[in-house]
């Protein structure tokens, strides 16, 4: 049997197993036993994953499985590498449910919570082997629908899920519908609905028909991906639902927009002309730059995380896009390089995303609170948790030796090497692509110095803080896995070549050009050479002996309280909070951020020289969601209220309506 | 004077032309810039005479000369005496704040480039790849006008305009014809003497010469 | 001489010196203004004294303000043994540029995180202002970065520099004169000089680096003194060989690395007095007015890599 199918197959049975379990068994049991059960679901996934990289394919048609179109399976290089990711995902998630989801049995512990988790990772497992239109609407919306109840786990405890829910909803399913429209329009003019019939007729297409589909889809792809300006459900959903929903959504769903992007336009319809992929990367510059701005001003950890999902899809966005320019201008040395990047970068910030999510959710879990200003002083009570977050957002912050670096580094190197003679739209889209990365990875760094420095250390801001202890086992053996992964990939991401290579290949692109030397990566072409394992080694070595040799030449520490300038001791309240951290960063960009403040000072009622009370209030509205959708969701609204003249509750009415549609239908038929 | 030396010059004016247009985005005090000011039009000089030498014309040169006179010295006494005059010290408060002017600025710049495109591939000499320059002085002055609430500002800002479209025809043909730059010179001297009667006015008046307090007036 | 003693040697070379370039730094304000000053060996007599001494760490610090100094100095020594200061070849492969300013910024994420683990208001205030001054500078440095190795065909340093050696022709370009502006204010700001930081104010409303340092003392304020020096000694000595690489040994010749190195060490002290003497004029601009700066060498940086494209 190929191992493709048989990994497949384990993947859904056991997803299918897990879900069927979770309405079987008692509520003390059902974490442990769905936990597990997907944890495996998710390693045979990998398995699968990892037997398409190496470049079996494997194509399979179950007929029976799906009225009218069947189900068509196909696995090449490209889906193994997201099967990889989304399967990884799933093992470390299986495995942090047992302890996130055990307990009372509520919430994400629920007998519905805990059948939905499996179908939703199963679909999401296949949607990068569907091999035909109709199989890949089918397990999207799955994945879909799936999430979206997921998300509403909580919507009994507070209103936010609810409304979060509601944006889900509606902006999923518009961007399926624009899937909808744009792969069976693609379909209808191929005459094809399987994908090996549409990739060899879609070179006879007219220009026009390709345009449109290929910007049907992306608008589906990137809304689901949480591109800018398309992302208002993503702040939300990521920020409300539970953590393990949360980092399967944004380390694996999120990643599947992408996929799809690649698939329909490099697969699909071939590469395309140029203003294709200037529309992709001025989608991902805006995404990269908004997206970490609105996470360095978030005081929320959850929409902090989220926010920084969008700011990655824009940089992987940003590669994607300058791959099919620089492949037009045909210098396939740099598209190739973008692409790896690309490849690498998803890798990554699925690793990382995962980890730090995890580790949003424990702290959630031990504080009862999102709130980075009324966090602080985790480290002691939580100090595994505390250092497995750390090693997140080394690698968020895109710092060395994390292992976001290596693909910001690939990323760059792909844009400092336009080709000479380049010419003019890619002379000056280079260096702004530069200049983009290099803002959006320094404002990253802010943020995730913010996160871990407001968030972990000095003194607890509040109770509920100060009250906080170290998640369970099964927990931190989840951050232990991803952390474990994030490592691997900062040291050793030279493994992935050869896979990578086959990727490439399948996306018609050629290799990749990126060899790989003794633990080092080297490009072919250019002399630009990184070795991340001698960099960690040197980095935690020089680190250890400056440390000991100082150690050793001088005295013990001692404890002692920090300057207080002779006002008695410290409290919380002096500290610096993460709103008063970032307001530096927000000020500079108070034009793009338009932050609305309220300053209430309080008189004494003596003398008006004398303040009494001063409030501070500040809150960052997200201005693209209230200039862009405000109007529309209003629109929407007003209509569905003329609208309701329409139904009057007269059941004549009703019928009359029923007869002139068909009336209607049956003469637009004869006409024709 | 071997030509490649001439042609390194050359892009090293041209640079500094630029730079000081940024500078004149930068600063806030009126003295400083005039003499900004002052700097472009040397340099502008110093490009008319490099050009002028490169081609061996004495037309040319006399052209820079009388540039030289214009705009290193003419225009900036006059705005001096402005300045003196009406005693705005600073401008206080742009339209666009001076980062994002900057920022707006580069964009211009990668405009103008992008614009001057094709002049830069036909050009055969090293002047001729120069004109982007010309081009993006044009746009920044008139980004200065646009966003500048000082009347002496904004006329700084035409004189930017103007002094970016002597080099761009500089640079594009290799000297300009005699009776052109003079004719454009002589519009601007009339332009910036209204100005001023109209700066004085506007000051003896309503005691300020912020312009949007003249549309209060419309209204 | 093999390349891991010539990195090592040039590492102990950096560490050795810095001190005394920012003795240097120190004393030429002092002789302009008219005062006597401190010796040029003054700030090693400091940190010798501070080594000796017990360091002591406030009571809600954690593991974090422990480490920040150890990551700090180790960032910066590994910079110094890879970077071409005494020689341009290829020390392990070459030290590519974005690594190069990966690694600065990850000491600088360390302290960040030291003193926002201090817990006090002036730790705070100082990693806050510290991280945004960082965020903002990286854009420029990564364009100069784009127009340095647009020439070369590579990022990275030693061949930068090796091409610049072998052909001063290419280091008088009008784009690489945009380049060392763009460089000079990013190495500024990197290193906490006036106008962006004030190296010598201890008062609150102005201090950046000084605040987040606050709360350290004796080994520990030893080694953060030591390693602000020695990413002085770092950038001056990328600034000088990247626009002036004269003097840089191209072999592994004893000879030639001798020679190398003094030149080097004239070099940065040269560029070190050259900076204090302009803070001698420069006023300290206000932290708001500092993005204003930073546009302007993001806009220098931009026309250094227009003008690699067009005049190339």
């Amino acid at each position: 049997m190929n191992p493709i199918a048989a990994g497949l197959a384990a993947t859904t049975g056991l997803a299918m197993c897990a879900s069927v379990a979770a309405i079987g068994t008692p509520s003390r049991w059902r974490a442990r036993v769905v936990g597990v059960l997907t944890a495996v679901s998710g390693t045979a996934g990998v398995a699968a994953g990892i037997a398409a990289v190496t470049g079996i394919g494997w194509r399979a048609e179950l007929p029976g499985v799906l009225p009218l179109a069947g189900l068509t399976l196909d696995a090449d290089a490209l889906s193994g590498w997201f099967l990889v990711i989304v399967g990884a995902v799933t093992t470390v998630v299986g495995i942090y449910t047992i302890g996130y989801a055990g307990g009372d049995g509520r919430g994400p512990g629920s007998g519905t919570s805990l059948t939905v988790l499996p179908v939703f990772t199963a679909a999401m497992a296949l949607v990068p082997v569907a091999g035909s239109v109709p199989t890949l609407l089918a397990v999207w919306e799955l994945m879909a629908v799936a999430s979206l109840l997921l998300v509403l786990t909580e919507h009994r405890h507070r209103a936010a899920v609810r409304s979060a829910g509601v944006w889900y909803a509606a902006m999923t399913q518009a961007g399926f519908v624009a899937l909808l429209v744009g792969l069976l329009w693609l379909a209808a003019a191929t005459g094809s609905v399987s994908f090996a019939g549409i990739r060899s007729a879609a070179g006879h297409l007219p220009a026009a028909v390709t345009g449109a589909v290929f910007l049907l889809c992306l608008a589906g792809f990137a809304s689901k991906a949480g591109a800018v300006p398309l992302h208002p459900w993503l702040p939300r959903a990521h920020a409300e639902a539970p953590s393990h929903v949360s980092m399967l959504m944004s380390a694996a769903m999120v990643k599947l927009g992408v996929y799809g992007i690649l698939r329909v336009g490099f697969d699909l319809l071939g590469g395309g002309p140029r203003w294709w992929w200037l529309v992709v990367a001025a989608l991902g510059a805006l995404s990269a730059l908004y997206g970490i701005m609105q996470a360095a001003v978030a005081g929320d950890l959850k929409r902090l995380l989220a926010f920084s999902t969008s700011e990655n899809i824009g940089l992987i966005l940003l590669g994607i896009g300058f791959t099919g320019v620089l492949a037009h201008a045909g210098n396939t040395l740099a598209a190739g390089l973008a692409m790896t990047a690309v490849l690498l970068h998803t890798v990554n910030h699925a690793a990382f995303k995962t980890l730090l999510f995890a580790g949003a959710g424990s702290v959630v879990r031990a504080t009862g609170t999102r709130h980075l200003d009324q966090l602080g002083g985790l480290v002691r009570p939580m100090p595994v948790t505390t250092a497995f977050v750390a090693t997140g957002a080394l690698a968020a912050a895109a710092l060395p030796p994390g292992n976001g670096f290596v693909s910001e580094w690939l990323l760059l190197q792909a844009f400092l090497h336009p080709g000479q003679g380049a010419d003019t739209a890619l002379t000056i889209a280079a260096p702004l692509a530069v200049a983009v990365v290099a803002l959006t990875t320094g404002v990253a760094v802010v943020t995730f110095v913010k996160a871990v420095g407001t968030g972990f250390l000095a003194r607890p801001r509040s109770d509920c803080a100060a009250r906080a202890v170290e998640s369970p086992a099964s927990m931190l053996t989840a951050m232990g896995v991803a952390a474990a992964g994030c490592v691997a990939l900062a040291v050793v991401p030279a493994l992935a070549t050869p896979a990578l290579t086959r990727v490439l290949a399948g996306l018609q692109l050629g290799g990749t050009p990126v060899n790989r030397e003794v633990l080092g990566l080297h490009l072919a072409g250019t002399a630009a050479s990184v070795r991340p394992l001698w960099l960690a080694v040197g980095i935690v070595a020089v680190t250890g002996t400056v440390a000991v040799t100082a150690r050793s030449l001088g005295r013990a520490r001692r404890r002692a309280i920090a300057w207080d300038c002779g006002d008695g001791p410290l409290t919380a309240r002096m500290e610096y909070t993460a709103t008063s951290f970032a307001e530096p960063l927000q000020r500079v960009f108070d034009d793009v951020l338009a932050p609305e403040r309220d300053i209430d000072v309080t008189h004494d009622t003596e003398s008006a020289y004398h303040v009494a009370a001063i409030r501070y209030h500040q809150q960052i509205p997200d201005r693209i969601e209230n200039r862009l959708y405000r109007p529309v969701v209003d629109t929407v609204a007003a209509v569905g209220t003329r609208a309701r003249a329409l139904a009057s509750g007269s059941v004549h009415r009703y019928l009359a309506y029923m007869l002139v549609a068909l009336v209607v239908v049956l003469v637009a038929g004869v006409i024709r | 004077m071997s030509h490649d030396v001439s042609s390194q010059l050359l892009n090293l004016a041209c640079g500094l032309f630029l730079l000081t247009a940024l500078g004149v985005l930068w600063r806030r005090q009126v003295s400083a810039l005039v003499s900004l000011l002052t700097l472009q039009g040397a340099l502008l000089t110093t490009i008319a005479v490099l050009l002028a030498a490169e081609h061996h014309s004495a037309a040319a040169l006399a052209v820079a000369a009388g540039i030289g006179i214009l705009k290193a010295g003419i225009v900036p006494w006059m705005l001096r005496r402005v300045h003196r005059l009406v005693p705005d010290a600073r401008e206080t408060r742009p339209l666009v704040n001076i980062s994002a002017s900057i920022l707006a600025a580069a964009g211009l710049t990668l405009l103008g480039y992008a614009a001057a495109r094709p002049l830069v591939a036909a050009a055969s000499s090293a002047s001729g790849r120069a004109t982007p320059v010309g081009l993006a002085v044009v746009l920044i002055g008139f980004f200065l006008a646009a966003t500048r609430q000082r009347a002496i500002s904004q006329i700084i800002g035409v004189l930017l305009i103007d002094n970016g479209i002597a080099a761009v025809a500089f640079l594009a043909t290799g000297g300009v014809p005699l009776v052109v730059e003079l004719g454009v010179s002589a519009d601007l001297a009339l332009a910036v003497l209204v100005l001023q009667i109209l700066t004085n006015r506007l000051h003896a008046t309503f005691g300020s010469t912020d312009l949007d307090e003249l549309r209060e007036l419309h209204d | 001489m093999t390349p891991w003693l010539v990195a090592v040697a040039q590492a102990a070379l950096l560490a050795l010196a810095a001190p005394l370039v920012v003795g240097v730094t120190r004393a030429v304000p002092a002789r302009l203004a008219g005062r006597a000053g401190g010796r040029i060996a003054q700030p090693w007599r400091d940190l010798c004294k501070q080594l000796r001494k017990q360091p002591t760490s406030p009571a809600d610090a954690s593991m974090f303000f422990v480490a920040a100094p150890a990551v700090m100095m180790a960032t910066s020594l590994i910079v110094a043994a890879t970077g071409p200061f005494i020689a341009a070849t290829s020390l392990f492969g070459g030290a590519d540029l974005i690594v190069v300013v990966g690694l600065l910024l990850l000491g600088t994420v360390a302290l960040a995180l030291a003193g926002l683990d201090t817990g006090t208001a002036f730790g705070g205030m100082g990693a806050s202002r510290a991280m945004v001054i960082a965020a903002l500078v990286e854009p420029t440095l990564l364009l100069a970065v784009f127009a340095l190795s647009f020439r070369v065909g590579s990022t990275d340093l030693s061949r930068i520099v090796a091409a610049g050696a072998t052909e001063p022709a290419r280091v008088f370009t009008p784009a690489s004169l945009l380049a060392a502006a763009a460089l000079a204010i990013a190495t500024l700001a990197e290193t906490g000089r006036i106008p962006v930081d004030n190296p010598a104010t201890h008062l609150e409303l102005t201090m950046v680096h000084e605040a987040m340092v606050l709360e350290y003392s004796g080994r520990d304020l030893a080694l953060v003194e030591w390693a602000a020096a020695l990413r002085l000694s770092i950038l001056l000595g990328l600034l000088a060989n990247l626009f002036a690489p004269w003097g840089v040994a191209t072999s592994l010749d004893p000879m030639w690395l001798a020679v190398g190195a003094a030149v080097f060490i004239g070099k940065v002290c040269g560029l070190a007095a050259l900076l204090s003497a302009g803070e001698v004029w420069t006023a300290k601009l206000r932290l708001f007015r500092v993005p204003e700066l930073l546009a302007g060498s993001f806009f220098l940086g931009l026309l250094a890599v227009l003008a690699s494209a067009i005049l190339a």
